[in-house]
């Protein structure tokens, strides 16, 4: 049996269903209207635009809405030939009525027409369909706001981290499946941390939009450029391969390392870029550590530069995580100890001092020096810890010496580094540790570098003010390799300069180091700060210091590093025969 | 040999995409979880699970295990009046259908409605989830509604108000294995009644959508003089009663008593003629005072109607049928999973005739393909139009 044709006997029967009340009820009358023809389209049109649609997403409603004014019967929409058809209203307003692929029959169009004239479009209605639309597009506009507030960067106006984590999963789904390869470039700014720290924050962000905008210029239909976070950029190639993302590394690597004018300022500095390609099975976390390593790997060796993964970078990075591990558990337990180097008194031979060395008694690997977990540890944030660690089993070891409990107490030179120098809590620290040792705040020294001293003045300056008041002296260590600026030297209240041993290394050898060491000599003695030379490991080096007028001498020749016994058994032997010299000995 | 290219695509999406189908006919929920879970905790990432219960569950406490045990993937379910496997059929049963991989992504949304309100602002909130969805080369919306809320024509309806032509709808209306006193829709853990669950699924394949009924119509077109709602008033201007018992040529027992007129009615649906199909519609009540049907969507008014008729063997090969033309219609690319929605009452009409398993042989689908389902009150597929609500009718989505 056909089927039968749509008649114009259905007519009334139609009609009779229809009411408009309320926008409920016209909403249903459109969707009955469109049932009634099997189209997919219905639309009422007032005053040029749409009172009510159904059945257009809003990216496809522009298009309808261009085919208003001339009222067009056909209309090419996502490639598919659409059919219209323009019942009118009453009032001058319209029905159009879509269906894809199949034109209308006279009947169908019969039925339209008569259908469109049925429905009274009431001003309470046309008024609450008004509100509703309104509250909709509201409703939009927030979520859009929304929308772009959780994806993009509100500095730089990029995609921020989720946006190029949800574009990274993508693309490497769909280059995964093509078989194209997926490359990522991080780029990292070196030494951003001063442009804020100099400069302030005002200039740091508005030099980031400025890198941010120069980064993006890069994007183009293969190219997707984003800030992951802070100082870190991100770019995700489609269709990459070496070669390209070399080029591109290159490229703007060339344009970042210029001199750029923030805010009335010239600022010049380079970044650093890793590189990886994506591999089968990679999730988006997985490319982006590889090209993070790469870069952390650059940044370390050649700041400036670029450098594709390697598996070695991998390696690395996890025998240093573990390392920072141990280093966590060395804290909390008992195999971080203090070695004690002797500092001799040039003028009579004599063991006047000695440095606080750290060593680490590690469970597996036996003794190490810090030159073996110092620089993790400075990265981990470990150092003040550890600065507070070594400061404390100094002062208890040194105040458990017999000599000391008999009233003669060596000095106590202790290296802390710039965090400790600058942490609020580095008088307190002090304080407690000194009080619960016992050991003389007159017979500490800390020893500072000049970088730590000028890292953050102000901040340092509270501390060293504080400390001077305790008691506490302050001692530049490898003077000469850094600033050595004199207005710190008198801005400071520094009680001791210790000359590098790489001067020292060259004296007798290389006239330049003995000029060197002989004027910070004399300069240190016009200001009334005393002098220990580092690194002094032959006798010629002693005799042409004792010439120059070094205070004290440290190094090889006169004594390594020992532990706390070994050190007391050193340091009563010498305090015997500074007996037997007398008290001016000390 | 050279392989064509929508099968390499195929291939090199193969960990892409994967779709998985579990199930489990123990009565311990915990223990038809985990059995049912099974060939999915070896995936990874799912992005959506599905769950198809028998209300002889405990939904609440199979919704719960099953959200723990797939993290943050999104989980949907409904009641159901069956479950069907390839080759299996089930009754009170626990099936679970999961699809996850890279290549998709799936956002899912509710609303609720009301016997006197209806499903569609229910549907229109429930299809909200599409907009949050970062839509990839093809998209679908996924429907699971209450069977027994009013008129299923409304979720068509709310589900196209946001979607409209351009995501095709397919989905299926809970369930209660045949008491038809109240069924349950499953979001996020949570357990309702008289909802609308959504699944928004974007791919990188293709997805498509294959209807089938194998009804044929037993009368002459008839005009639909008189209706509204769920209700059939009268056909041609005769009570719609009358028409559809003296057209079938009803016995006694079924003129007068409510259990006889449903036992008889489940295998004789009304056709509503659309442009080139006819959609069914279950009959599934009629009030003996005032002569009217009830039928389980709106059969429209000024529509043209037929009394429909089929016998086993014009019913059997439909789901066969519509998986064939759903896979057809994948653009070459095979098919690596189907979800069948099938209509409760054909499955009685199959299950007389001894035919229920005869009917899930289904010879175009590949034996590694996963093919799981359920047996519904009511099919939605929209495809073209805006109509889209199906009676006694599989429906097929099939997901490349």
């Amino acid at each position: 049996m056909s089927a039968a044709p749509w008649s114009l006997h259905v007519l009334s029967e139609v009609l009779a269903a229809f009411t408009v009340g309320s926008p409920t009820a016209l909403r249903d009358v459109v969707s009955r209207v469109a049932e009634a023809v099997d189209a997919e389209i219905t639309a009422i049109v007032r005053q040029g635009g749409f009172a009510l649609c159904v059945g257009l997403e809003d990216r496809d409603k522009p298009a309808l809405a261009a085919a208003v004014a001339e009222r067009l019967p056909l209309l090419n929409l996502g490639g598919a030939p659409l059919h219209l058809y323009w019942a009118p209203l009453d009032g001058g307003d319209w029905m159009v009525v879509g269906r894809f692929r199949e034109d209308y029959t006279l009947e169908e169009r019969a039925l339209l027409r008569a259908m469109g004239r049925s429905i009274q479009l009431s001003t309470q209605v046309l008024a609450a369909l008004e509100a509703e639309q309104e509250a909709l597009r509201a409703e939009q506009k927030a979520k859009e706001l929304a929308i772009r507030e959780a994806t993009i960067d509100s500095l730089t106006g990029l995609p921020n981290r989720r946006f190029l984590l949800t574009h990274l999963a993508e693309g490497l789904a769909r280059c995964g499946g093509r078989g194209e390869p997926l490359g990522l470039l991080f780029i990292d700014l070196d030494r951003f941390k001063h442009i804020n720290d100099v400069y302030g924050h005002s200039t740091g962000d508005a030099y980031l939009q400025a890198v941010g905008e120069a980064i993006n210029d890069f994007r183009d239909h293969d190219i997707f450029v984003g800030r992951l976070a802070g100082d870190e950029f991100i770019v995700i190639v489609a269709a990459a391969s070496l070669e390209i993302l070399k080029h591109l590394a290159e490229n703007i690597l060339k344009c970042l390392d210029r001199p750029w004018t923030i805010g009335g300022r010239v600022l010049q500095y380079s970044a650093s870029i890793g590189l990886a390609l994506a591999e089968p099975g990679d999730s988006p976390q997985d490319l982006l550590d590889r090209a993070d390593l790469a870069m952390y790997s650059i940044k370390q060796k050649t700041p400036g530069g670029y450098a594709f993964f390697e598996p070695y970078m991998l390696d690395q990075a996890r025998r240093k995580a573990d390392l920072e591990t141990e280093i966590r558990r060395a804290l909390r337990g008992d195999e971080l100890i203090s070695f004690f180097q002797p500092i001799i008194s040039a003028a009579h031979g004599g063991v006047v001092g000695f440095e606080g060395l750290a060593r680490w008694l590690h469970p597996g690997r036996g003794l190490l020096a810090p030159e073996d977990f110092i620089e993790v540890a400075e990265e981990a944030g470990l150092l003040r810890d550890l600065d507070a660690r070594i400061l404390r089993d100094a002062c208890f070891s040194l105040s458990g010496w017999r000599c000391v409990q008999e009233g003669f107490c060596p000095r106590l030179s202790i290296n802390i580094s710039a965090a400790s120098l600058q942490d609020a809590s580095l008088i307190e620290r002090v304080t407690d540790t000194l009080a619960a040792s016992g050991f003389q705040a007159e017979n500490l020294l800390l020893e500072v570098t000049e970088t730590s001293l000028v890292k953050d003045v102000e901040r340092a300056r509270h501390n060293i003010v504080n400390l001077k008041r305790m008691g506490v002296r302050l001692a530049v260590d490898d003077f000469g390799t850094g600033y050595s600026s004199l207005r710190y030297l008198r801005q400071f209240p520094v009680g001791m300069l210790k000359i590098d041993r790489s001067f020292v290394s060259g004296l007798g050898e290389n006239h330049d180091d003995d000029i060197i060491i002989e004027t910070i000599i004399r300069m240190a003695g016009s200001l009334g700060i005393q002098v220990v030379a580092e690194g002094v490991e032959t006798s010629s080096q002693r005799s042409i210091l004792s010439g120059l007028g070094c205070d004290f001498f440290q190094g090889y020749l006169l004594g390594r590093p020992l532990d706390g016994p070994m050190s007391e058994l050193l340091f009563a032997r010498s305090e015997r025969r500074l007996l037997q010299l007398g008290p001016e000995a000390f | 040999m050279t392989i064509s290219e929508p099968v390499q695509a195929a291939l090199t999406s193969e960990a892409d995409r994967w779709i998985v189908v579990g199930s489990s006919t123990n009565p311990d929920p915990g223990l038809a979880v985990r059995e049912a879970l099974a060939p999915i905790s070896e995936r990874a990432n799912p992005r959506l699970t599905i769950i198809f219960c028998s209300p002889a569950y405990n939904l609440a406490e199979v919704s719960r295990l099953v959200q723990a045990s797939v993290g943050s993937g999104e989980v949907i379910g409904c009641s159901t009046a069956g479950e069907l496997l390839r080759d299996h059929p089930m009754t009170g049963g626990l099936l679970i259908w999961a699809l996850g991989g890279e290549g998709f992504a799936v956002t899912t949304g509710v609303g609720l409605g009301d016997p006197t309100t209806g499903l569609r602002d229910a549907a229109q909130s429930a299809a909200q989830c599409l907009r949050r969805l970062e839509r990839k080369e093809h998209t679908i919306l996924f429907l699971l509604a209450d069977g027994l809320c009013g008129d299923q024509m409304e979720v068509v309806r709310g589900a196209y108000d946001v979607t409209g032509a351009g995501v095709p709808l397919v989905g299926g209306c809970a369930g209660d294995d045949m008491a038809l006193q109240a069924t349950q829709q499953i979001h996020s853990g949570e357990i309702l009644t008289h909802a609308v669950v959504a699944a928004a699924i974007t791919s990188n394949a293709p997805m498509a959508v294959g209807i089938a009924h194998g009804w044929e119509p037993l009368s002459e077109a008839m005009l639909v003089t008189g209706s509204r709602g769920t209700t059939l008033a009268t056909l041609d201007d005769r009570p719609a009663l009358d028409v559809y018992l003296d057209t079938y040529g009803a016995p006694a027992e079924v003129r007068n008593d409510p259990a006889a007129f449903f036992d008889f009615a489940h295998t004789r649906p009304i056709g509503i003629a659309r442009r080139n199909r006819t959609e069914i519609r279950y009959v599934y009540g009629a009030d003996y005072e005032k002569r009217t049907l009830t039928i389980f969507a709106e059969v429209p008014q000024g529509a043209m109607a037929y009394l429909m008729h089929g016998n086993s063997d014009s019913v059997l090969h439909a789901t066969a049928e519509v998986c064939a033309l759903a896979e057809q219609a994948l653009g070459g690319q095979p098919a690596r999973g189907f979800m069948l929605l099938e209509c409760v009452a054909r499955k009685s009409l199959l299950s007389n005739a001894g035919l229920l398993d005869e009917s899930l042989k289904l010879p175009t689908v590949a034996p590694e393909t996963t093919v799981g389902g359920f047996y519904t009150y009511g099919e939605i597929a929209r495809t073209e139009g805006s109509g889209g609500l199906h009676n006694q009718t599989v429906v097929a989505l099939a997901l490349a």
